[in-house]
């Protein structure tokens, strides 16, 4: 696994107000870096910008790295960058193992089925392959997501609010979830609650064009 | 008062039932030689006898399955391809326009394009072809009934088109798309297993009525198709006018509805079987490559399709105000209002009983909507959305001859209401369908607040619900004097040639006069719901404005 590095990144909106201004950060693998950061502030525009689907209006400059590996100018599927969002965008025309299938890369029909059932059992959701996820609860739905993005084989992984979404009690649940599955990535968490942010991890805060980065102190935040 | 409103919606589902109804059983009935007055032959022996039967079959099926084979293609190509993009939003604003023409109007601007004295043969002669006559080489239309596909495919799909751009708001496209390919799909791809799948199952009704139209249009086929042989829609209307053929016609239109019955049976396996192979292919998890050269393609498909639609009106409205077009010049050399203030007695009666119809059924068709969409909002009458679509599902052909049947029977064909009651049939669908999304999703909470106002239903109906549904309301009737501009069949048989519209007129003119004085016809009959669609766009927004500047100075004056 590689870090994950931005360098001198700057983001513009069409009417000229600056969001991000000469940012760099590296997140190595296994770390994380919380991203955080008033609405409006360019949280999620920057996410977009490291998947490659910013808003073409949105004036950029920056370059992204993956180790070695320069992104700017990968179309967003060559990028193996993960990204999971608040909702879960479970596909509705597939069932549970349909969209674990999806993310799934390469591999025979036989070993591609074998993989999603035991990914579906380390989750928690053992039998669930043929289930319709409109009848998944909203942790198993989030879960169902977590894994079919992890299935892709990412080399780092981009997690936009991914826990706002769910009741206090499963947050937990789901928060010790994603941190033991993603322990081998270089992670990048945007949120708002503190409480989503695993020990150790450094948070990036941006606000009117400027930024700083600091480690985990609740505290401070 | 609930029983009388119990009977107001029962009564507005016979009216609107009771022509499918004694349609269907005045086509049936003769084509089995039930009825001695109007089928003394056996139906189904004559008209499978008619050697012209076999070829007019083929050519039916072959244009109606390969026009909404191209229809879908060219509609899923163009939003895989274009969507969200300059050319999106430039597609997206000339549909209703290109949707609002009729069909025998792009019919005829087509011959104009395509023909070979049609325009782009004159845009490369001499230069690029030597040719200083038109070349005899081809003619428009052609045997193979190709001209007349290209024209189903001209005009339907903006219909299917709109009805999918429709739908995209509610499969969350971008979110799909952007999940998709972070997990290493291309674009292609994330649109082939995410998005069409969810798309086809929301505008399946609406290819089903495009093959249903596809297999049995006449007025089209008529203009562009061949004559020897002809559709099978159109050899039965040369059957249905002759007293002795009845029960052929009533037997060959049965025939008709069968095909299409028989097609929607083999799409809907198809359908199924498609899907099992695209789950298999999805199951595979290949990420696909970029689609550059298939993104091109598809642009130059869009591109085509609205040089050909604009083109076309372009090429009608030219050759309206032409003196002398010598061929191969690109441009007529003498323009004349000639073709418009001498041909007084082909185009001004026409064009006002068309106005006439139009405006009648539209009123007739809104009035009836929103009775039905009140009765049912107050759980009075049942949501029956699938039974609007009824008389678009049905070929006209098979509906209309024994409608007129029936008509004749009773002594109302050719009376003025008979037709417009047969085009209120056909445009109230589209009128309760546009309206019943609007009338859903407004807020109850809005005549509740009223109420509690101490406002009364009328005046909660006035004075709150079409006010603030006047936006599709507009676009309702626009859609509604569309339809009813376009409608050539339901005229000419329950008409009984005492009512000369625009699109009858067209039609049967077509061939015998000038074709300057045609494309004036076209033109009229295109201009009257282009000027439906331009007020639908205007009206609710110029109110929208006076409601804000009468409410600019009030505030002011409050405020100071």
């Amino acid at each position: 696994m590689h870090p994950l590095r931005v360098d001198n990144l700057s983001l513009h909106l069409p009417s000229g107000q600056c969001l991000v201004q000469d940012l760099s950060f590296s997140i190595e693998p296994g770390s994380v870096l919380a991203l955080m950061g008033p609405s409006g502030s360019g949280k999620s525009s920057i996410l977009s910008w490291l998947t490659g689907t910013a808003d073409s209006r949105i004036t950029t400059h920056g370059n992204v790295w993956l180790g070695d590996k320069k992104l700017n100018h990968l179309p967003t599927e060559k990028r193996r960058l993960g990204l999971m969002l608040q909702q879960d965008y479970l596909f509705p025309h597939m069932t549970v193992g349909d969209n674990l299938q999806f993310g799934l890369r390469g591999g025979t029909r036989q070993t591609r089925r074998e993989r999603v059932s035991q990914s579906l059992v380390d989750a928690g959701l053992g039998g669930m392959e043929d289930r319709d996820p409109a009848t998944l609860s909203g942790g198993q739905r989030a879960r169902v997501s977590l894994v079919r993005t992890l299935l892709s084989d990412p080399c780092a992984l981009l997690l936009d609010e991914p826990f706002s979404g769910l009741d206090t009690a499963l947050r937990e649940q789901i928060r010790r979830f994603t941190w033991d599955a993603a322990a081998q990535l270089p992670v990048l968490l945007v949120t708002h609650d503190v409480a989503d942010i695993p020990e150790g991890a450094k948070v990036l805060t941006i606000s009117d064009c400027t930024h700083s980065v600091e480690p985990l102190n609740i505290q401070t935040v | 008062m609930r029983p009388l409103l119990y009977c107001l919606a029962a009564f507005v589902a016979i009216l609107f039932l009771l022509p499918i109804a004694l349609g269907t059983a005045g086509t049936v009935l003769p084509a089995f030689g039930l009825v001695d007055s109007l089928a003394s032959d056996d139906g189904f022996a004559t008209v499978v006898g008619d050697p012209r039967f076999a070829s007019a079959v083929v050519l039916s099926l072959r244009t109606g399955v390969i026009a909404t084979v191209l229809v879908l293609a060219v509609t899923l190509l163009t939003l895989v391809c274009v969507h969200d993009t300059k050319l999106w939003r430039l597609l997206s604003a000339s549909l209703p326009p290109v949707l609002a023409v009729p069909h025998a109007a792009i019919a005829v601007g087509l011959l104009f394009l395509i023909s070979p004295s049609g325009a782009i043969v004159r845009l490369i002669s001499p230069e690029l072809t030597g040719w200083e006559r038109p070349p005899t080489d081809w003619v428009v239309p052609d045997a193979g009934g190709w001209a007349l596909v290209i024209g189903l495919v001209v005009k339907e799909t903006p219909f299917l088109l709109l009805a999918a751009a429709a739908q995209l708001s509610a499969l969350n496209v971008e979110a799909s798309l952007r999940i998709g390919r972070t997990l290493g799909y291309s674009p292609a791809r994330c649109w082939s297993r995410l998005i069409l799948p969810r798309l086809y199952s929301r505008i399946r009704l609406t290819l089903l009525i495009i093959l249903a139209f596809n297999l049995t249009v006449v007025d089209m086929a008529l203009l562009l198709g061949p004559s020897s042989p002809p559709t099978l829609s159109v050899m039965l209307m040369s059957l249905v006018n002759d007293p002795d053929s009845r029960g052929a016609a009533s037997a060959g239109a049965l025939l008709l509805a069968l095909l299409v019955a028989g097609c929607f049976l083999f799409m809907w396996g198809l359908e199924r079987y498609v899907g099992k192979v695209a789950t298999a292919r999805r199951r595979s998890g290949a990420r696909g490559r970029g689609f550059g050269v298939f993104r091109f393609a598809g642009k130059g498909v869009v591109v085509s399709l609205l040089f050909a639609c604009i083109g076309s009106l372009v090429l009608l409205l030219m050759w309206s105000f032409t003196r002398r077009w010598r061929f191969p010049d690109a441009l007529p050399s003498e323009w004349t209002l000639q073709n418009w203030t001498t041909r007084g007695d082909i185009l001004l009666q026409p064009a006002w009983t068309t106005i006439s119809i139009a405006i009648t059924v539209t009123l007739a068709s809104i009035l009836t909507a929103i009775t039905w969409l009140e009765l049912e909002r107050h759980r009075i009458a049942p949501k029956i959305d699938g039974i609007w679509f009824l008389p678009l599902l049905i070929p006209q052909v098979s509906l209309l001859f024994g409608w007129q049947a029936v008509a004749l029977w009773s002594g109302i064909d050719g009376h003025w209401g008979t037709v417009v009651y047969t085009h209120w049939l056909y445009t109230l669908p589209y009128v309760v369908l546009i309206l019943a999304v609007a009338w859903r999703e407004l807020d109850p909470a809005w005549g509740h607040a009223a109420h509690t106002l101490g406002a009364g239903y009328w005046t909660v109906l006035w004075k709150i619900r079409l006010p603030m549904l006047r936006r599709p309301m507009c676009q309702a009737a626009a859609v509604a004097i569309a339809v009813s501009v376009a409608q050539y069949l339901p005229t000419l048989l329950l008409g009984a040639g005492r009512h000369q519209t625009l699109a009858t007129e067209l039609v049967t003119s077509f061939g015998g006069v000038d074709r300057r004085v045609i494309a004036a016809l076209a033109v009229l009959q295109s201009l009257l719901p282009l000027l439906a669609f331009v007020l639908a766009l205007i009206y609710p927004r110029w109110r929208q404005n006076r409601l804000q500047r009468d409410r600019s100075p009030k505030q002011t004056r409050a405020i100071a």
